[in-house]
Order: C-alpha cells, then sequence, then structure tokens
C-alpha cells in the first residue's frame, strides 16, 4: 500500500506539472508594452509581443477603453493574450485624463496584471520609435530606472500611480514624461 | 494501528503558530476598509485575546491532568465517546473545507488560471492522507521546515515591499466600532488551533505556560507585519484585489528579481498541506483510528467530495468559508465540550 500511495504522488506533480493543454511559446501573445494614442477621436491601443527580432511585432486597437481593447485584441487580433508580463504601459499626453483614469481603475482589477509595470507619459515621437525599433522599449525602460534614482518624487510603478489617484490628493504627482526630439529624454511630468 | 510516541508540547505549539498563520496568508477581503491599520492592529490583539481564552480549558486538562479530551471521551460510556467523537469529526471536516476551498480557489485564480479547483484539492488531500497516515509526530517535524521556509518567505515579502512603503495619510486612526467587531471576528479565526490542541495534547509532554503565550505572540506579530506592509506598502491597490497579502509578494522587488509568487504558493500550500492532515488526524483519533489508511482516506474522500459540491453550489461554497459559523464551532469544540469533561473529571475525582 505505501508503495503504491508513493507512486501515486510521484505521479501527481507530473499530471499537474502544466504539460496538458500546454499552450506553446510560439503561439502565446505575450505583450511587453502596451501604448495609447489619440488618433482621429478615438484611442489607439497598441499591444507590443514578446520579440527577439529588430522591428517590433505591434497591433493596434481603435477602442475606447483598455477592457474593450483587450476584448478586441484578444478576440480578433491576437489569441492567447497574456498581460502577466507586462512592463510598460506608455500614455501619450493628448489622451483625456479621465480615459487614463478609467484605465488604471480598470487594471487594477487583473489578476494577471503586474502592480509593479512601469507608467509613463510621453509624446508622439517617443511612439513611432517604438513602433520602428524593438529596442527603444529596453532603452526606456533604463532611462525610467535613471529617472527614478535623480528624483524619488517621480511616481514610476503603476501600484503608486494608482494610490495616488485613490487618495485623491489635492495636489498634482509626478510621473515620468518622456520626448524623443532627435535624443530620448526623460523628465517629471505633472499628473492632475 | 499505530501508537503515537509522546513528543515535545514545544514542536504542537510551533505547528500550532504556523497554522495559525496560514489563516492570514489565505484572506479575501475579509476585513473592513472602514478601519485603518491602527484599529485593525487592535482588532489582532481582541482577536488572538479571545484565542487564549479557548485554550484556557484544554492547556487546564493537561496541566492539572495530563490528558486530554479524546482520552477522557473514551474512558467514558460509549454513547458519550461517539457523541465526542462525531461533533470533532464534523467539527474538524468543516474546518479543513474552509481553508481547502480559499486555497484551491487562490491557485487557479492567481497562479494557475484554468486548472480545475477539484484537481488541485485532489492532490493536496493525496498528500495530507500519506501525512495524516505517518500521524501527529512526524506531522510537527515537516513543521519545523516549514518554519525555516516561512522565515525566508516573510523575510523576501517584507523586505521587498519596504521600498515602496508610503506613509502620506495611512497614519490616522480611523475606524468604526461595527468595522472593529467586523476584524475582530475575523481574527478569532486562528481558534481553530485551540480545537486542534484540544484533541492531540495528550500525545505531548514538558508542556510550559510560555509555550502558547509564545505561539500567540509570534502570530500576532506576523500579522502585525502583513497588515503593515498591505496598509503602508501596497496601500489602496490591495483594497482592490483578491487575496491581499498574495498581492506583497508580487510587489516585493529586489532589483531584477520582482515578485516571489512562487515562494507564497509554496508556503500556502505547505501550511493547507499540514492544517489539514492535522485535522485527519484529530478526526481519526475521535474515533480512536489513527494510522488507519482506509478510514483516513474515507474521510479525505468525505472533503473532496464536499469540495467537488462546494464547487457547482455557491450557497454551500459561501457556507463552507463563513467565518462567524466557524468561530461558533470552535467555541463548543474549544471551550464548551472541553469545560464539561473538565468539571466532570472535577467531580470523578
Amino acid at each position: 500500500m505505501p508503495k503504491k500511495l508513493t507512486a501515486l504522488l510521484l505521479l501527481l506533480p507530473i499530471v499537474l506539472s502544466g504539460c496538458i493543454a500546454s499552450r506553446q511559446i510560439e503561439s502565446a501573445a505575450v505583450i511587453e508594452t502596451v501604448s495609447v494614442s489619440r488618433q482621429g477621436g478615438s484611442q489607439l491601443y497598441t499591444f507590443f509581443r514578446l520579440t527577439d527580432s529588430d522591428s517590433p511585432d505591434a497591433v493596434s486597437v481603435p477602442a475606447e477603453s483598455f477592457e474593450q481593447a483587450l476584448q478586441l485584441a484578444a478576440a480578433q487580433y491576437i489569441p492567447n493574450l497574456s498581460l502577466a508580463k507586462l512592463e510598460l504601459l506608455l500614455y501619450q499626453t493628448d489622451v483625456e485624463r479621465k480615459a487614463l483614469r478609467a484605465d488604471i481603475d480598470y487594471i487594477s482589477t487583473q489578476a494577471s496584471f503586474s502592480p509593479v509595470a512601469c507608467l509613463a507619459l510621453c509624446d508622439e515621437n517617443v511612439l513611432r520609435r517604438l513602433r520602428q525599433k524593438t529596442e527603444t522599449q529596453s532603452l526606456i525602460k533604463q532611462q525610467l530606472i535613471l529617472c527614478k534614482n535623480q528624483n524619488p518624487t517621480v511616481q514610476l510603478d503603476y501600484l503608486s500611480v494608482f494610490n495616488s489617484f485613490a487618495r485623491q490628493s489635492p495636489n498634482s504627482f509626478s510621473v515620468a514624461f518622456i520626448t524623443s526630439d532627435g535624443e530620448m529624454k526623460i523628465s517629471a511630468g505633472k499628473m492632475e | 494501528m499505530k501508537t503515537e510516541v509522546p513528543f515535545s508540547s514545544k514542536r504542537l505549539f510551533m505547528t500550532l503558530m504556523l497554522c495559525a498563520c496560514a489563516v492570514i496568508l489565505l484572506q479575501n477581503h475579509d476585513l473592513s476598509a472602514d478601519a485603518s491599520f491602527w484599529v485593525n492592529l487592535l482588532s489582532v490583539f481582541a482577536g488572538l485575546g479571545v484565542c487564549f481564552f479557548y485554550f484556557l480549558p484544554a492547556i487546564i486538562l493537561k496541566k492539572k491532568y495530563n490528558t486530554d479530551v479524546m482520552t477522557l471521551a473514551n474512558q467514558a460510556g460509549t454513547p458519550l465517546k461517539w457523541a465526542t467523537a462525531v461533533f470533532y469529526a464534523l467539527y474538524f471536516l468543516f474546518t479543513a473545507e474552509y481553508f481547502l476551498i480559499p486555497y484551491t480557489d487562490m491557485f487557479c485564480k492567481k497562479y494557475y488560471a484554468g486548472a480545475p479547483p477539484c484537481l488541485i484539492a485532489l492532490a493536496v488531500l493525496a498528500c495530507c492522507v500519506y501525512a495524516a497516515v505517518k500521524g501527529v509526530n512526524v506531522i510537527t517535524r515537516f513543521g519545523i521546515f516549514l518554519f525555516v521556509l516561512a522565515l525566508v518567505t516573510n523575510f523576501l515579502m517584507f523586505a521587498g515591499s519596504a521600498s515602496s512603503l508610503r506613509f502620506e495619510e495611512n497614519l490616522a486612526f480611523r475606524g468604526t466600532l461595527s468595522a472593529f467587531l467586523q476584524n475582530s471576528g475575523y481574527f478569532i479565526t486562528p481558534c481553530f488551533i485551540a480545537a486542534i490542541y484540544v484533541c492531540l495534547s495528550g500525545y505531548t509532554r514538558r508542556f510550559t505556560w510560555r509555550q502558547p503565550l509564545t505561539a500567540l505572540a509570534l502570530t500576532g506579530l506576523k500579522y502585525a507585519l502583513v497588515l503593515f506592509f498591505i496598509a503602508f506598502s501596497a496601500g489602496e491597490y490591495a483594497g482592490r484585489q483578491e487575496y491581499e497579502t498574495y498581492l506583497l509578494s508580487r510587489v516585493a522587488h529586489f532589483g531584477s528579481f520582482a515578485g516571489i509568487e512562487s515562494f507564497y504558493m509554496a508556503l500556502s500550500t505547505m501550511s493547507v498541506f499540514m492544517i489539514t492532515a492535522l485535522l485527519l488526524c484529530c478526526t481519526c483519533r475521535g474515533f480512536q483510528l489513527g494510522g488507519n489508511v482506509k478510514w483516513t482516506a474515507a474521510f479525505a474522500a468525505l472533503l473532496f467530495f464536499v469540495r467537488f459540491i462546494a464547487e457547482k453550489f455557491d450557497s454551500l461554497n459561501e457556507l463552507f468559508t463563513n467565518a462567524a459559523l466557524l468561530n461558533g464551532f470552535t467555541f463548543v469544540a474549544a471551550v464548551v465540550i472541553p469545560s464539561a469533561y473538565l468539571i466532570g473529571r472535577k467531580k470523578h475525582a
């Protein structure tokens, strides 16, 4: 009896290891960065997949909110979409604060989302560079860390941005603001 | 059938402390948002104070007569023996479900989306049957390793979250009486360890008063630290999350090493495993079936069946995760029945 029980116990971890109904990494869409910009009257959500190629693998979805963009992206553009490894959320300065707050509120309910992902504002040139070269994403992340070291009051991660909004402080708080006019620059931008 | 060898009372209390700490590992929206950190701290003191009161009848039985309720029940007449055994069996099976349901839910929601909760429950129960057959002594030895893992995990969780501590606006003493009472009710939940002690204290030797006090003090310290980091590191974001303590393992950050969910899941898995195994041991002890593989497996099968049904019916799920109900049953199991046996023993003496 103990031998059979031991064999069963050894078998269970294999069964539970996830090899059954697994998702191959080639078919999974691991999203590394999401950018939000204004185009015409609506918002454009761009999902950048994790890739080893020089040119980014990006899919743009016009939507009214992050929630709708996720649904559309998963249904029409990127099946097997995963936000578990999302590291960077970029909002163009033109995006309305109301829409940004609604997105932040929605994301907080998503179990797979990492609260330590970075959130920053940016201009149109940064988003253009982001769509052209994959290395721009890692460059932005490096710059964001430098920015935080130089200016500790800047709210860099999603968690602190969410808390700053939730506390409804009468004063505005600082977030990272990225501009790209030839070379990339990061400064502290005010979030009202 | 195996006969347990007496082992150190200190080791049993360390195991019970780890079981009590598991309550906050599986915490899910049971604390009122109307109470600030300081009010919650008062609730911890109140809850664990009640827990000490729950321990008293079993401790007096142990200290004065060196026995426990199950031994006394077996010495009493057959109807009383069976009534006691059946009540405790039902109580311990209810308590095991109370932990098994939130654990399997958390595993599927937070860690392995898509996995059927029943399959996770089956895996945990299979291991628990093996451990319960081996006996309480072996489980408490396992507790020594779990204690070390708990230290490492808690250190990683708290040290990694320390960099994001924010004290602005969170330091106020704010709370209502109803919030205080609700949260105190939550912190009375660990009293189930007193009911375990009621059944297992007969196996132990060298009891001192310092042991329960140290176990409860360390449990309180763990709760206070978790509450502190949830309030000042995760902040308002924690209020939006299911399983708030789990969030601490996600925001813990050491440079490129971000998030220590695996450590957290390992600790909560082992804690639930230990609680369920101990509860199976207690259930078997009531019927004098300790070490009996078939009966232990039968009790585990009953647990699995209830878990399976609870997945289908939400009302059953809510019933088995109702803290007030558990606290009510615990009062009977840890205070009323041991006190009755204590009075009976005094009269008999």
